[in-house]
C-alpha cells in the first residue's frame, strides 16, 4: 500500500492532486472555508466586551 | 396596522395577478404531461409532451419570478420606509414582460419548434430545459430585470436600509448576474450543461433560497411581531449556511457531464450540507411562533391564510430540497438515480415546498394589506386550498418516488440504461401504477388550485377585522 | 443596545460578517474550479485524435469533433473503477472515414444547434439532464437496439438507420409511446446523428453505468 493514492483523475490538475482519496479534497476546502471563522469570533468578542465595558 | 396608499404594493399586485394566472396554466400543462404518460397517443403531434413540458416548467420559472418581484415591490416600502423610487419605469417593465412572455408562449404552443439553425434558438425556442426562451426574450427579460433592481437599490439607498433589505440587494444582483450564465450557444455540450447549472442550482440552490430566508424573516415579523433584532441574526446565519453550502454544491450536477472526477468529492458533501440551513430556517419559525404565542396568546397571528402557508414552507424547504434533495446527492446514488422519475419526485416537492408555499403566503399579506384588514382569517376556501394543493403534491411525489423507484431497478441498476432498458422499466408496474397516482395526485393538486383561486378573489369580502 | 455584554454566537455582527467571508470566499473557489474544469472540458483536436487513435483511451474527456472517424467503445477501466469511452480504430461514417476538422465540426455544429431547435431535451435527457420521457441520450449512438433499428429501417449501417429514424420516427414505433415528427431534414439528421456520435465519447466519469451489458431478457430470449 502506497501512503499516496494512484492520481486517478484523468487530467493532473491542483484540485485533482488534492483529491488524494475519500473526502481529503471536500475536507480540505471546508476547512480553509471555515477557520477564518474563529478570527472573526475573536475580533467580535473584543469588540463586544469593550463595548460592554463603557 | 398602517395601510398607507404606497404604489409600489399596486405594482406588486400586478405581478401577483400575473403569477396566479401562470400558476393555474403551469399545473394544467403538467396535468396534459401526466396523461401522456398513460395514454401517449394523447395529443400526439399535435401537442407533443415535450410543448406540453416545455410550457409546464417555463410558466413554473416565470410565475415564481413574477411572484418574487412582486414580493419586493410589496415589503420595500415596510422595510425602507417610503415609496418606491421608479414605479413607472417598474410599471414599463411590468407590461413589457408580459407582452413578451404572452408571445412566447404562443410561439411555444403555435410554433413549437424550428429548423436546425441560429434563428430557431434567437426566435422560436432555445431548447434548454428551463431556459427554453429564445433569446430575444433574454434580452428582454434582462432589461426589464435590471430596472427592477435598479429600483431597489434607488429605494434603499434613499430609504432606511435594513438587514432583510441589505441581504435582498446583494441577492437579487446575484440572481440577476446568474440569467447571463444560460445566454449563449456552444457546440461543446459539456461546456454548455456546465453553465446551464450555474443559472439553475445557484438559483434555486442558493440566490433563490436567500431570497426565501428574507421572505421569511419579513413575514415573521410582519404577521407574527418577532423581534427584528433576533429575525435577522437568524437571517445571516442562514445567510452564511445556504450560500456555503449552495454554492459549491453545485458540485452534484458536475459528476456526469464530461467534468472532471474531483467534483465528485465537492459536490458530495457540500450538498450534503445543504439540508442544514434548511432545518435552520424551519427551526426558527417553529420557534419564533412559540415565542409569540407565549406572549400573546390566541392573537399572535394577524393574517391566518399567510401564516399556514408560511410554515407549509418550512416544513416543505426542509422536505422536499433537504430530505429529498439529500437522497440523491451522493455520487454513489446519483449514477443510478440520475436524470429518472426520482428526480422529477424531488423537482416536484423541492420547487412546491420551497418557492410555492412562501410565495402564495404573500399573495395573501397582499390582499391584507390591500384591503386593510387588521387580522386575516382563514376561510372554508382557503383550508381547502393549502390542504388540496399540498395533499396533491406530496401525493405525486410519493407516486413518482415509487415510479423512479422501480425505474432506476430495472433501467439502471439491472439493464444498463439502454433503450430498450428504458422502456421495458417504463412498462414495469410499479412504474405504471406510479403514474397513475400521479395523475390522481395531480388532479387533487388542480382542486386544489380552483379553492385558491376563489379564495383570492373572494376573501377580503369575508367579514374580517378592519383597520 | 444595552450595555451587558452579549454572547458573540447571537450577536449579528458576527454573522453578518460570517455570511460574507463565506459566500465571497466559496464565489472564488467556485471562480477558481470553473477555469480549472472549463480548461478540462474544451474540445481536444484532430492531432489529439490522431494520437490517441494509436492506443485505446482519449486523452480528452471531449474529444475533437473528428471522433465520427473512430470506432468507439465503452469499457471498464481498471485504473478508473468504471466505464470509460475507447478508440477501436478507424470507422466509416456515412460511407467516410477522413472528414476534416472542419467538415466534422460544422456537423456536429449542425447537430448541436438541431437538438436544440427540435427541442431534444423536453422528452429525453442528454448527459442525464432534461426530461424522463424518453430514453438517455448519452450513450445512444452505442445502443444495441441499432442492430434491430437497421432490419425494420432496411438500412445498412448504423447511422444511416438513426437518420432515416430520427427523419420519420412515428413510422417506426417501438413502444407504444412513440417519438414524434420532428420536421427533420436529412441534412439535420446527419448533423444530429454526427452529434450523438460525439456525445457517446465524452468522458462522463461512468455514468451510465453498465450500459448495454445486460440487454437481453429473458423475453427476448425465449422468444429466440
Ligand atoms: C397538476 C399538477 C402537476 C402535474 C400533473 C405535473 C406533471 C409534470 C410532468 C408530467 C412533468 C414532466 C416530467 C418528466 O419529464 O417525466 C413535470 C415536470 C416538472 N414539474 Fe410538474 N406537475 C404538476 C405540478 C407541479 C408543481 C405544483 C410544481 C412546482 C411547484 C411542478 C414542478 C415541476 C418541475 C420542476 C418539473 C421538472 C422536473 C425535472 O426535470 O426533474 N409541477 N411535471
Ligand atoms: C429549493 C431548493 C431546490 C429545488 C427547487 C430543487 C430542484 C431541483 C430540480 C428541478 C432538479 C432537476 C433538474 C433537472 O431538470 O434536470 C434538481 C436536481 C437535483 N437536486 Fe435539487 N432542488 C433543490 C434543492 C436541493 C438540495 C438541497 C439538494 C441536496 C441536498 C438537491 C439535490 C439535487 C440533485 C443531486 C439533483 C440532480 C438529480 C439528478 O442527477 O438527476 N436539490 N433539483
Ligand atoms: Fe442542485
Amino acid at each position: 500500500m502506497t501512503f499516496i493514492e494512484p492520481f486517478t483523475d484523468m487530467v493532473p490538475s491542483f484540485f485533482g492532486m488534492l483529491n488524494q482519496g475519500p473526502l481529503t479534497l471536500t475536507i480540505f476546502l471546508h476547512t480553509i472555508i471555515i477557520l477564518p471563522m474563529f478570527f472573526i469570533y475573536r475580533q467580535e468578542k473584543v469588540r463586544l466586551e469593550r463595548e460592554g465595558k463603557q | 396596522m398602517m395601510t398607507t396608499a404606497y404604489k409600489s404594493k399596486d405594482l406588486a399586485t400586478m405581478y401577483f395577478i400575473v403569477a396566479t394566472v401562470l400558476f393555474g396554466a403551469q399545473l394544467l400543462m403538467g396535468l396534459i404531461g401526466a396523461v401522456q404518460f398513460l395514454y401517449p397517443e394523447f395529443l400526439f403531434e399535435i401537442f407533443d409532451f415535450s410543448v406540453a413540458r416545455t410550457v409546464h416548467i417555463n410558466a413554473l420559472v416565470v410565475w415564481m419570478l413574477y411572484a418574487m418581484i412582486g414580493s419586493v415591490y410589496f415589503l420595500l416600502p415596510d422595510e425602507t420606509g417610503i415609496e418606491t423610487v421608479g414605479i413607472e419605469l417598474g410599471k414599463l417593465g411590468f407590461y413589457v414582460l408580459t407582452v413578451a412572455i404572452t408571445v412566447v408562449v404562443l410561439v411555444y404552443v403555435f410554433i413549437q419548434i424550428g429548423p436546425a439553425a441560429e434563428s430557431t434558438i434567437w426566435l422560436i425556442n432555445e431548447g434548454r430545459e428551463y431556459l427554453e426562451a429564445p433569446r430575444w426574450a433574454d434580452i428582454g427579460i434582462v432589461v426589464v430585470v435590471l430596472i427592477f433592481v435598479y429600483n431597489v437599490y434607488a429605494t434603499a439607498i434613499k430609504g432606511e436600509r435594513t438587514g432583510i433589505v441589505t441581504v435582498l440587494m446583494a441577492d437579487l444582483l446575484a440572481l440577476a448576474g446568474l440569467y447571463l450564465a444560460g445566454m449563449f450557444f456552444v457546440d461543446n455540450i459539456s461546456v454548455d450543461q456546465f453553465w446551464w447549472w450555474w443559472v439553475i442550482h445557484l438559483w434555486v440552490e442558493a440566490t433563490w433560497e436567500v431570497f426565501v430566508g428574507g421572505l421569511a424573516a419579513y413575514g415573521l415579523i410582519k404577521m407574527l411581531g418577532a423581534s427584528r433584532q433576533v429575525v435577522e441574526m437568524w437571517l445571516w446565519v442562514e445567510v452564511a449556511m445556504l450560500f456555503g453550502s449552495g454554492i459549491l454544491g453545485l458540485g452534484h450536477h458536475y459528476f456526469w457531464i464530461g467534468t472532471p472526477e474531483y467534483w465528485w468529492e465537492i459536490g458530495a458533501l457540500f450538498s450534503a450540507l445543504e439540508p442544514l440551513p434548511l432545518v435552520a430556517m424551519f427551526v426558527h419559525v417553529i420557534y419564533d411562533w412559540g415565542k409569540q404565542a407565549g406572549k400573546n396568546g390566541s392573537n399572535t397571528i394577524n393574517n391566518r391564510p399567510a401564516f399556514a402557508w408560511f410554515v407549509m414552507n418550512a416544513f416543505g424547504n426542509f422536505l422536499g430540497a433537504g430530505i429529498w434533495g439529500f437522497f440523491h446527492t451522493l455520487p454513489q446514488v446519483n449514477i443510478y438515480t440520475h436524470g429518472t422519475q426520482f428526480t422529477n419526485a424531488h423537482g416536484h416537492l423541492a420547487f412546491f415546498g420551497a418557492y410555492a408555499t412562501i410565495l402564495i403566503g404573500m399573495f395573501y399579506l397582499n390582499l391584507q394589506s390591500k384591503n386593510g384588514i387588521e387580522r386575516m382569517r382563514s376561510t372554508f376556501n382557503s383550508k381547502m386550498a393549502i390542504s388540496l394543493i399540498s395533499f396533491g403534491v406530496m401525493g405525486m411525489t410519493i407516486a413518482l418516488t415509487v415510479a423512479g423507484y422501480g425505474q432506476v431497478l430495472v433501467e439502471r441498476a439491472q439493464m444498463g440504461a439502454t433503450w430498450d432498458a428504458f422502456f421495458i422499466s417504463q412498462q414495469a408496474q410499479w412504474f405504471v401504477q406510479g403514474m397513475g397516482w400521479r395523475l390522481a395526485m395531480g388532479i387533487v393538486t388542480i382542486v386544489g388550485f380552483v379553492y385558491l383561486a376563489i379564495d383570492l378573489l373572494s376573501i377580503s369580502k369575508v367579514n374580517h377585522e378592519k383597520v | 443596545m444595552s450595555n451587558k455584554i452579549v454572547s458573540v454566537w447571537t450577536d449579528n455582527n458576527f454573522w453578518k460578517r460570517s455570511a460574507a467571508w463565506i459566500t465571497g470566499f466559496s464565489a472564488i473557489l467556485l471562480i477558481w474550479l470553473t477555469f480549472d474544469t472549463l480548461g478540462q472540458i474544451t474540445q481536444g483536436t484532430d492531432t489529439d485524435m490522431q494520437k490517441d487513435a494509436k492506443g485505446l483511451y482519449f486523452s480528452k474527456r471531449i474529444p475533437s469533433a473528428t471522433v465520427i472517424n473512430y470506432k468507439i467503445g465503452y469499457e471498464y477501466s481498471d485504473k478508473r473503477g468504471h466505464e470509460v469511452p475507447t478508440i477501436n480504430g478507424k470507422e466509416k461514417f456515412f460511407g467516410r472515414d477522413d472528414y476534416s476538422e472542419e467538415e466534422a465540426a460544422a456537423l456536429l455544429h449542425l447537430g448541436k444547434l438541431g437538438s436544440q431547435a427540435k427541442n431534444c431535451m423536453n422528452c429525453h435527457t442528454l448527459l442525464g439532464n432534461g426530461a424522463y420521457y424518453a430514453p438517455d441520450l448519452t450513450k445512444a449512438w452505442l445502443d444495441p437496439k441499432w442492430k434491430l433499428m437497421m432490419a425494420i429501417t432496411q438500412k445498412k449501417t448504423r447511422e444511416e438507420a438513426m437518420a432515416e429514424f430520427l427523419q420519420h420516427p412515428s413510422k417506426y414505433p417501438t413502444h407504444s409511446r412513440r417519438m414524434p415528427n420532428l420536421d427533420i431534414t436529412a441534412a439535420e439528421a446527419k448533423g444530429l446523428v454526427a452529434f450523438l456520435k460525439h456525445m457517446s465519447a465524452i468522458d462522463t466519469n461512468g455514468f451510465p453505468r453498465n450500459f448495454g451489458k445486460k440487454d437481453i431478457t429473458l423475453r427476448e430470449r425465449s422468444a429466440k
